[in-house]
């Protein structure tokens, strides 16, 4: 056992000693996946959109990017935890839900208002539609044919998916689906930007290259896409080529831009799913009980967890009082530091903190 | 001049302002960060306040997974970024001291972040703002210096700074009356 365990070490290494660094061999891979998934949509690359060829460039810029941020990431101590923890729970019955919840519908930020979510819902789902369209066509994974007898093809990565009428409300929304992503996007900046005027709450720790230069730039790419159609409709094309440059230069800048400020929340956020499962799965288990009072606070394994990750960075919270701070609630271990401070051991008072809370 | 929080925990009357003061800071969600404890409830009335102290090497922020607690440039360590707190409350577990807050419906740590919008710019916190009993102030190293130098404990009693308290804090905590048996005027 012992033995078999070294040798899969040995010759995991050795794979991956073959590339400088994770980095360079998840770029490879990556690209590696994209030509091939290219090479099957475009039937053997009969059917490349050149037009599109700076999206392209775009695409493996972001994947460079977005794995050199990740990677790093990934390495920390507790991410690397999450994560892997993640991956094992996350067959359980509630993680399509949970899922669902936390990925698609945004429960939580409702709850923070319903300004925040509509807010959200636009940009967020107006974003991944517009992706949705886009990068299938950028790299020919979907195409459009035109019979003869008025009627369009959908071709999926080769196949012919539908059929449908080119005056038709199917052919309308597609024609279409970037002009309605474009304006849920605008209507969701335009929110995200009034808050910031009119709401003192929302003032606060706002950093240009933070936080407004991502609403700046997702604006930028809906107008300029919103203009493309405008100059097809209303003016003949005029210009249309310089503006199509334009657009494609706002859309290549943003995936640049995206694993490094605001918006590296997008790839990041499905761990909160993983979290939740962490949570839900090991507060089954077992809990810890506070050292002080007794309650019930947190799973054992998060409380050991927290104390390794800590240890990991030589952060130890181990008290002469024989326990880790790390076991005591909450409110124990606010009550122990004035215990500290005033040398009177106030934690072990039977008497219920007083209301924390300002709005009584 | 860099200012730093300073507390005199024996002033502390109670009062809770500074709870109140809080709510009121841009950002704050009408929610406040902050503590106020009895010391012996049964037997007396003395309070003293408890909050963030800005760990040098913050627990929280190692916790975290998400990176979702910035260290600002001051040195003030940031509440939660809203769209990068993923709910694990990790931090919370962390903190030597208890101290961030989470909410569950939110899905979000929130903690005291110095009102970074204030203090940035030198402006005093809330809470060092509004506290009437100088429990809580706003004061540049030498002024602090000069405080403790005027509280000198030679009795091993100053367990409100290093090595006492779990590591190297930019607010800094003093403790001077009770420990020595004087009375303090103010
Ligand atoms: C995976 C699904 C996603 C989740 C769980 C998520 C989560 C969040 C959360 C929690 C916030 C903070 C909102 C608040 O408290 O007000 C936020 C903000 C934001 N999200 Fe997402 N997001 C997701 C996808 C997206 C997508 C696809 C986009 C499109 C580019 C996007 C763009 C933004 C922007 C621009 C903000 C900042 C809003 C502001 O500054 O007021 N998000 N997101
Ligand atoms: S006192 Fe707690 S919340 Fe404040 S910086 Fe230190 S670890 Fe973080
Ligand atoms: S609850 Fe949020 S801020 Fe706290 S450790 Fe988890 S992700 Fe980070």
């Amino acid at each position: 056992m012992q033995a078999n365990t070294s040798t899969t070490k040995k010759t995991e290494s050795s794979v991956n000693d073959a590339f400088a660094s994770h980095f360079a061999k998840s770029m490879f891979l990556s690209i590696v996946g994209l030509l091939i998934l290219t090479f099957i949509g475009t039937r053997m690359f009969t059917h490349v959109d050149l037009n599109l060829y700076g999206y392209m460039v775009g695409t493996i810029v972001f994947i460079g990017g977005f794995f050199y941020r990740f990677i790093a990431w990934g390495e920390r101590p507790p991410t690397k935890l999450f994560i892997k923890k993640g991956l094992k729970l996350l067959f359980r019955k509630s993680t399509p839900k949970t899922a669902v919840n936390h990925l698609a519908i945004f429960d939580f930020i409702r709850n923070r208002g319903v300004y925040r979510w509509v807010q959200h819902i636009l940009i967020g789902w107006g974003c991944v539609l517009a992706c949705l369209v886009t990068f299938p066509l950028v790299f020919s994974w979907m195409y459009f044919t035109m019979e003869d007898n008025g009627y369009y093809t959908i071709v999926l990565f080769g196949m012919n998916i539908m059929n449908v009428k080119a005056d038709g409300i199917i052919a309308w929304l597609s024609y279409n689906a970037l002009n309605i992503a474009a304006i849920m996007v605008t209507a969701g900046v335009c929110m995200a930007l009034y808050r910031r005027l009119k709401n003192m709450q929302a003032r606060a720790e706002q950093k240009f290259i933070y936080d407004f230069l991502p609403l700046y730039l997702l604006l930028f790419i809906s107008i300029t896409g919103l203009l493309l159609t405008v100059q097809n409709v209303f003016l003949h094309g005029w210009m249309q080529p310089q503006m199509s440059l334009i657009h494609q230069f706002s859309v290549i800048v943003t995936l640049i831009y995206l694993p490094f400020g605001k918006l590296a929340h997008i790839p990041f956020r499905p761990v909160s799913v993983f979290a939740r499962n962490y949570r839900e799965h090991y507060g089954e288990q077992h809990m810890k009980e506070c050292k002080v009072c007794g309650d019930q606070f947190v799973s054992v394994e998060q409380s050991n967890d927290v104390i390794q990750v800590l240890g990991v960075n030589e952060i130890d919270f181990n008290m002469n009082d024989g326990f880790n701070l790390a076991e005591l609630c909450l409110p124990c271990r606010r009550k122990y530091r004035i215990a500290k401070f005033s040398g009177f051991a106030t934690h072990q008072v039977k008497v219920k903190e007083a209301n924390q809370n300002a709005n009584g | 001049m860099k200012k730093r929080l300073y507390l005199e925990l024996e002033n502390c009357i109670g009062c809770r302002s500074c709870l109140a003061a809080c709510t009121q800071c841009g950002g704050h969600e009408e929610r406040n960060r902050n503590y106020v404890y009895d010391v012996n409830p049964l037997v007396n009335r003395q309070t003293m306040p408890l909050m963030c102290l800005h760990c040098v090497n913050p627990a929280c922020a190692r916790s975290c997974p998400a990176q979702a607690i910035q260290i600002h440039e001051t040195g003030a360590v940031l509440s939660a970024l809203v769209e990068k707190c993923i709910g694990c409350q990790n931090c919370t577990i962390a903190c030597p001291y208890g101290i961030p807050k989470f909410d569950t419906e939110q899905n979000l740590m929130y903690k005291c972040d110095l009102c970074i919008d204030r203090s940035k710019d030198g402006i005093p916190p809330m809470c060092a703002s509004v506290c009437p009993t100088n429990t809580l102030q706003w004061l540049t190293d030498e002024e602090i210096e000069a405080k403790q130098k005027q509280f000198n404990l030679d009795n091993g009693k100053w367990v409100t700074s290093m090595p006492y308290l779990e590591g190297e804090t930019n607010v800094k905590v003093n403790l001077p009356g009770i420990l020595q048996g004087v009375t303090k005027l103010f």
